[in-house]
């Protein structure tokens, strides 16, 4: 076994619109590429019957958990682990109850880790993109999507201790005061609050297809992460990369 | 940092050519010359581009006054997806 064919440790937070599908893209590629993986699952949320427009599962229930029980049979040399809580930051002071279990994204996130941050809010993935900055080796990809049919997704990486690409928070104000906030320092009547938005299945499917897109490049292929932001419009039939590596920029300035 | 403000002396207004960007969109327009509140009141109804998005030159910080130069990539940048 070379170096490449390793096995990997991947971190999706969020199994919702996005990470329910990236989750059964992410576990072949591990099953196939890289037996002997690891695919942690990380959600607090629910399955119910209302996420059955855009989301896949048998049964209701945790979210992590529900995902786990029907990936393990499918894929054995992949250890699949759910962690039904909610991702917080080390200044969370609140309450872990049994109702709203937590995570710290320090303690969750670890050197190494290939991290799918496809939460559906800007607070939460600054805290993980945060506990990432702290690390020396990590990917985090990133994904969102907005207005129906359009997305984007953002890949931040760090190689033994210098940034490749750029943390998103340099090109977007929302990653530095986030305009919403960390369902998972919500209560749980403030989380039953929150709207999903007016989101699509395939939009949903188009976030999860350009981040394993990505994935296979960076990680399996091992080439530069130089389409580190992509923005795409379904309706539109148009995408659009990004290239946010240091160097492009240092490049970019000498010119 | 802002690349250019009211206070500093503006460069000379050469027209021609630059690169423009948002979003899903990029395009080389005759915008050279132009300032950067012109561009976007040019771009807003055709690409969205809102009145908060804020204009770059590489890592740049571009203010409404910013005059355009030939050849310059600008990108007006678009909010990333949120929902999931």
């Amino acid at each position: 076994m070379n170096d490449e064919q390793k096995p990997k440790r991947f971190v999706l937070v969020g199994a919702g619109g996005i990470g329910n599908w990236l989750a059964s893209g992410v576990v072949r590629l591990l099953e196939w590429k890289y037996p002997g993986s690891g695919l942690i699952i990380v959600d607090g949320d629910n399955y119910e019957e209302k996420n059955k427009e855009r989301q896949e599962f048998t049964k209701l229930g945790n979210k992590a958990v529900v995902k786990a029980s029907e990936l393990t049979p499918q894929f054995p040399n992949t250890t699949i682990i759910p962690v039904p809580k909610w991702v917080v930051g080390d200044d969370f002071s609140g309450v872990a109850d049994e109702e709203s279990p937590k995570i710290k994204a320090t303690d969750l996130v670890k050197e190494n880790d290939i991290v799918l941050a496809v939460v559906d809010n800007f607070a939460a993935r600054r805290i993980l993109f945060d506990a990432a900055r702290q690390l020396n080796n990590i990917d985090v990809f990133t994904g969102g999507n907005d207005d129906e049919l359009f997305g984007s997704i953002y890949h931040y990486q760090k190689r033994d201790g210098v940034e490749i690409t750029c943390h998103p928070e340099e090109f977007h104000p929302e990653y530095v005061n986030p305009p919403d906030k960390n369902p998972g320092e919500l209560s749980c009547q403030e989380r039953s609050q929150i709207e999903g938005g007016t989101q699509l299945l395939a939009t949903n499917m188009a976030v999860a297809a350009f981040i394993l897109g990505r994935i296979h490049k960076t990680i399996v292929s091992n080439q530069s992460p130089d389409e580190t932001e992509i923005y795409f419009d379904l309706g539109l039939g148009k995408s659009e990369p990004y290239n946010r590596t240091h160097a492009e920029y240092k490049q970019e300035a000498l010119v | 940092m802002e690349a250019t403000s009211s206070n500093n002396p503006q460069p000379q207004r050469a027209t021609g050519m630059a690169n423009l960007r948002y979003g899903v969109y990029n395009q080389p327009s005759n915008i050279a010359g132009k300032t950067v509140k012109e561009v976007r009141d040019q771009f807003s109804k055709i690409w969205g581009i809102p009145n908060d998005a804020v204009a770059y030159c590489g890592k740049d910080k571009l203010g409404e006054d910013s005059v355009i130069q030939p050849g310059q990539n600008i990108e007006f940048h678009r909010r990333a997806g949120e929902k999931g």
